[in-house]
C-alpha cells in the first residue's frame, strides 16, 4: 500500500501555507517511528504472557462458565427443577389442608325429618338464634341524651333577636313558659 | 427459499468447521506486519513514545487472550486499530491530568531522518507542539478522524471501519477539522 499524504484527501480551502503547517504537524505524529526492537519486545512479552496463561488455568467468571455448559443438560436441569418446585407446592398445599382438618369446618344444621315419607321440604328446620338487644354499657349514652344540667335555660340580656319578636324579660321567680303566646 | 426453510437449513446444516489456526504464528505475523502502524495510531493520541509502545504491547496481549477469536476476524488491521484506539483513549481518559506528554525527544524521533530537514524548514518543533495543542481543542469526532488520517497506513475506509462510521462521514469530519484548525491558527497567530 502506498502511504497517503496527509493533505491529499482533504483540503479545507484554507490557504496553502496553513495547510502545509497542519500537514507538517500531522506528519510528525502520523509517521512516528518506534524505537528499534519494538517487535522483539512485543514478542518477548507475549511469550511471557503465554507461559503465564499456560501455567495458570483460566479462571472464567461464573456467567462464562455457565455459558460453556452444554445446552441439553441445562434444559434438563431446568425441567427437573420445575418439577421439584411443582411437587413442593402440591405437597405443601395438601399437608396444609390436612393440618387444618375437618373439625374447623362449620357443620350444617341438622334437619329433623318427620319420618312419614314426606320430603325434606317439609322437614323441621332448626330455628335460627333469636336476636337479642345489646345492653348498653354504663358509661355510654344515647345520641339524644341531655348534656346540660337541670334548671332553665338562660338567655343573655343583650342577645340579639329579630325585630317584632316579643320575648318576655327574664325574671328570677317565674319559670319560662313553653309557648310564646 | 422461504424464511422458515432458511432457518431449517441453518439448523440442520453442520456448523462450519473452523480451520485449525496456528495462533502463535499468526500473532507473530500480526506483530511483524502491524506493530508500527499501531504504534503510530497510539502515538497520535499519547504523543509519548513509551506510552504508545505500552499501548501496542497491551493490544497484542489482548489478542493473545482472545486468540480463539482470531479465525473469525475478517480485517486484522481494522480490528487491531480499534483495539489500540480504545486502549489509548481509555488511558487518556483515566490520566486526564497529564497534558498529552509533550515530549520533544519523541517528536525528534517521530520524523524519519530523511523528512526531518524538510519539515524543519516548514515549522519548528515549538510550532508543531502548538499546532498539536490546537488539535486537542477540536471537537472529539473531528479530532479523532484527523489524527487517524495522519497515520500513513490507514485508508479512509479503514478509519471509517475503526470508528464505526461511513467514509463520507470521515471525509466531512476531516474537512471540518482542518477548517477549524486553520481558523484557530489564524486566531493564535502562529507564524507560518
Amino acid at each position: 500500500m502506498t502511504p497517503k499524504s496527509v493533505n491529499t484527501e482533504m483540503n479545507s480551502g484554507a490557504d496553502p501555507l496553513s495547510s502545509a503547517t497542519i500537514d507538517s504537524a500531522l506528519r510528525s505524529v502520523g509517521s512516528a517511528t518506534p524505537a528499534p526492537g519494538l517487535e522483539g519486545r512485543i514478542l518477548t512479552r507475549l511469550a511471557t504472557e503465554r507461559v503465564r496463561l499456560d501455567a495458570a488455568p483460566a479462571r472464567l467468571p461464573l456467567s462464562a462458565r455457565l455459558r460453556q455448559l452444554p445446552r441439553l443438560p441445562v434444559r434438563a436441569l431446568g425441567l427437573v427443577a420445575a418439577c421439584c418446585l411443582g411437587f413442593v407446592i402440591v405437597f405443601s398445599t395438601v399437608s396444609h389442608s390436612r393440618r387444618v382438618g375437618p373439625g374447623h369446618v362449620v357443620a350444617p344444621p341438622v334437619l329433623v325429618l318427620p319420618g312419614n315419607g314426606i320430603g325434606a321440604a317439609s322437614a323441621v328446620h332448626p330455628a335460627a338464634p333469636a336476636s337479642a338487644p345489646v345492653p348498653a354499657s354504663p358509661g355510654s349514652r344515647g345520641r339524644s341524651a341531655r348534656r346540660s344540667g337541670p334548671g332553665r335555660a338562660r338567655i343573655a340580656p343583650h342577645s340579639r333577636k329579630a325585630p317584632g319578636v316579643a320575648v318576655p324579660p327574664p325574671s328570677a321567680d317565674k319559670p319560662p313558659s313553653d309557648s310564646q303566646d | 427459499m422461504s424464511c422458515f426453510e432458511g432457518q431449517l437449513a441453518s439448523w440442520v446444516a453442520p456448523a462450519p468447521v473452523a480451520m485449525p489456526l496456528d495462533t502463535t504464528r499468526t500473532i507473530a505475523q500480526l506483530v511483524a506486519e502491524y506493530s508500527t502502524a499501531l504504534y503510530r495510531v497510539a502515538f497520535s493520541v499519547t504523543r509519548n513514545a513509551a506510552e504508545a509502545e505500552d499501548a501496542v504491547q497491551e493490544t497484542f496481549l489482548r489478542v493473545l487472550r482472545h486468540e480463539s477469536r482470531l479465525g473469525e476476524i475478517r480485517d486484522y488491521r481494522v480490528w487491531l486499530v480499534r483495539i489500540v484506539w480504545n486502549i489509548v483513549l481509555d488511558r487518556k481518559r483515566r490520566a486526564k491530568t497529564r497534558p498529552e506528554g509533550e515530549d520533544l525527544a519523541d517528536h525528534a524521533r517521530a520524523l524519519p531522518s530523511s523528512d526531518r530537514a524538510a519539515d524543519a524548514s516548514v515549522i519548528s518543533a515549538q510550532e508543531r507542539d502548538r499546532i498539536l495543542a490546537l488539535i486537542d481543542r477540536l471537537p472529539v469526532r473531528e479530532r479523532e478522524a484527523l489524527l487517524l488520517s495522519a497515520v500513513e497506513e490507514l485508508t479512509t475506509a479503514e478509519i471509517a471501519a475503526a470508528l464505526r462510521t461511513t467514509e463520507s462521514s470521515i471525509r466531512s469530519r476531516i474537512f471540518r477539522a482542518r477548517r477549524e484548525l486553520a481558523v484557530l491558527l489564524e486566531k493564535e497567530g502562529i507564524p507560518r
